[in-house]
């Protein structure tokens, strides 16, 4: 090729660069006005997708109208677009721009009110069921105390259920009880901001390690608009499990394979899922150390469950059956139930899920024991748990997202966004055609 | 000292070479690759088809309440916010019941107008083929129906 069209073909591809800067700003741009509505809407109170809530974001109000599903799912394709963008013209953000986008995100969340779910009600009840009735939440829920403040925010689905969540976290959450409900409220928010911001701080130090780009890592995670508007907007526990699986993950990366286990079996002790992880590492690092600190922590965390929560509280197992028999609209396993004609998800659906998980997860492990990335097939086990659950929320599909941009497998982030996507596309209903 | 160097890996790599653990995958595993990926993709498809065809489904049903609460406002003459919309979940027919107060007040705190809506949605409404009244603060169960008409009284629905 001649050197004079070598220098047509790079004409373009400068101007593309140039371009694409201003660009990924406008991307971000998007996300931050996107988030911001949906927060200053928020703001305003109860409505068909803020829960009911102390007013902890009354500074706010004035500015927006109640939010309603037509302004939410606007601001939730502009924020999926913004995302799609940087997805694509991540290499043009600057460090400094990437981290100021986060900040900005987990500020202008963390000032408002909360978002689209009344689990962080749950997590405050089950604490003040332990702490200020004397009872335990692992066989008392929250209508063992209905003049508790905070029983009238818990979602009413969830007053008649014990805690499904690990001994762990119910322990973390104790001092809360004792803030009173505002807080309490402020606090959950506080450590879900803090255990964003050290998956965040960790999926970049794995991704550093595994030689990929930190700064588009982190834009990855800590832009999507699944992870902003529910998984932080909901202050979820999921981002302390999220937060303790990505410090196992960095620490295998680092050859300290017993505090990684360790960290897994923390993780798993304030939500169970992220106990599969354990056999992947297992699997590919064969390695006593990573045994013996698995070992070692459960138990530790069994005997501590046992001494304060006694038998229930280490019974995770009965409350993750109890939780396998829910069904919510938005799982996949009722939507193909709908597309074959069946009215819903049936007791022998329930079991062909689980056999195909099990399918998937032994396909994984031989894979992982020939020689494929353990993280990929982590990530993977991850994604097939939340496709094939009966009880899906947007939140159990950010669970594989740390994982997927880092891991050597590109498939695993293309299949974690596109079922994100799919979830997405799912809650367009009330859009296209609004009930009056 | 790592495991890695115990007499359990050495056992292990005495194992046939198909069945051996590896540190990284040999090169020109692409067959199996391939076939993972034409398994995502038609899984990928599946839940696609899936998710759009829930979608209209979706819209198809709100398009149908709509009508309704359209229909029940017009018949009634009274444009309230909350008249409540029964779809029928038993037999995923597209015969809904909606009800609502026939004085102003609470939601379910006066008597209230049940219709009974068929067929398709014309001009934005639907048929109404029958209905009946319920007392205040009660559920719609059929042992507190009264003054049935149309349909529902043909076919026995008020048991007084």
């Amino acid at each position: 090729m001649s050197v004079a069209a070598q220098g047509e073909l790079q004409l373009p591809r400068t101007r593309a660069a140039q371009w694409a800067a201003p660009l990924a700003t406008v991307c971000a741009l998007l996300i931050v006005a996107a988030v911001a509505e949906i927060v200053l809407d928020g703001a305003l109170g109860h409505s068909v997708l803020i829960p009911k809530s102390p007013q902890i974001a009354g500074w706010l109000t004035g500015i927006g109208e109640r939010l309603g599903y037509r302004v939410f799912l606007i601001a939730l394709i502009a924020a999926t677009v913004g995302y799609a963008g940087l997805v694509a013209l991540g290499r043009s953000v600057s460090k400094r721009w990437a981290i100021a986008l986060l900040a900005a995100l987990h500020a202008i969340v963390f000032l408002g009110p909360i978002l689209l779910s009344t689990d962080v009600f749950s997590y405050i009840d089950y604490a003040r069921i332990g702490v200020v009735h004397g009872l335990n939440p692992y066989t008392h829920g929250p209508i063992s105390a209905t003049s508790d403040p905070v029983y009238h925010y818990v979602g009413q689905d969830w007053k008649k259920v014990y805690t499904a969540y690990g001994p762990l976290y119910t322990l973390i959450s104790y001092p809360f009880g004792l803030l009173g409900v505002t807080g309490a409220l402020w606090g959950m928010k506080v450590l879900a901001t803090l255990a964003s911001a050290v998956t965040l701080a960790l999926t970049w130090r794995c991704a550093r390690a595994r030689e990929r780009d930190p700064v588009i890592a982190v834009l990855l995670v800590g832009a999507n608009p699944l992870y902003v508007i529910y998984g932080l907007g909901g202050a979820h526990n999921d981002l302390i499990m999220m937060a303790l699986m990505m410090g196992a993950v960095a620490l295998t990366f680092a050859g300290r394979d017993a505090p990684a286990a360790a960290s897994v079996i923390a993780g798993a002790l304030v939500k169970a899922t992220v106990a599969a992880l354990l056999p992947f590492m297992i699997v590919a690092r064969r390695s006593r150390g990573l045994l013996l600190g698995a070992i070692g922590a459960l138990a530790l965390g069994v005997i501590v469950a046992y001494a304060v929560f006694g038998i229930d509280g280490v019974n995770i197992v009965a409350a993750l059956n109890r939780d396998a028999a829910f069904v919510s609209s938005d799982s996949f396993a009722t939507e193909i139930a709908h597309l074959f004609g069946k009215p819903g998800v049936f007791p022998i659906d329930h079991d062909l899920l689980k056999l195909a998980l099990v399918v998937i997860v032994l396909h994984l492990l031989w894979r992982t024991w020939r020689g494929y990335d353990w993280v990929a097939a982590a990530g993977w086990a991850l994604l097939a748990i939340s496709v094939t659950s009966t009880w899906l929320l947007a939140w159990y599909i950010l669970w594989p997202l740390p994982l997927a941009v880092i891991s050597r497998d590109r498939r695993l982030f293309v299949a974690t966004l596109a079922v994100q996507a799919l979830f997405i596309v799912h809650q367009m209903t009330p859009l296209l055609a609004p009930v009056a | 000292m790592s495991a890695r160097d115990s007499a359990f890996e050495r056992r292990l790599q005495q194992l046939p070479p198909r069945l051996r653990p590896r540190d990284r995958e040999l090169p020109g595993s692409g067959r199996q690759w391939r076939i993972e990926t034409v398994v995502l993709i038609i899984v990928g498809l599946l839940l696609a088809i899936a998710v759009v065809n829930d979608v209209v489904l979706g819209t198809h049903v709100n398009h149908r309440l709509s009508a309704d609460l359209r229909t029940w406002r017009a018949y009634t003459g009274h444009d309230y916010k909350n008249v409540s919309t029964e779809e029928d979940v038993l037999h995923f027919t597209t015969v809904d019941v909606v009800c609502g107060n026939t004085v102003p007040g609470p939601p379910k705190e006066r008597t209230q107008i049940c219709l009974q809506l068929t067929g398709p949605v014309a001009n934005g409404r639907r048929t109404v083929s029958g209905g009946w009244y319920l007392p205040a603060k009660h559920e719609d169960l059929r042992r507190y129906r009264y003054g049935c008409y149309g349909e529902p009284k043909a076919k026995g629905d008020c048991p007084r």
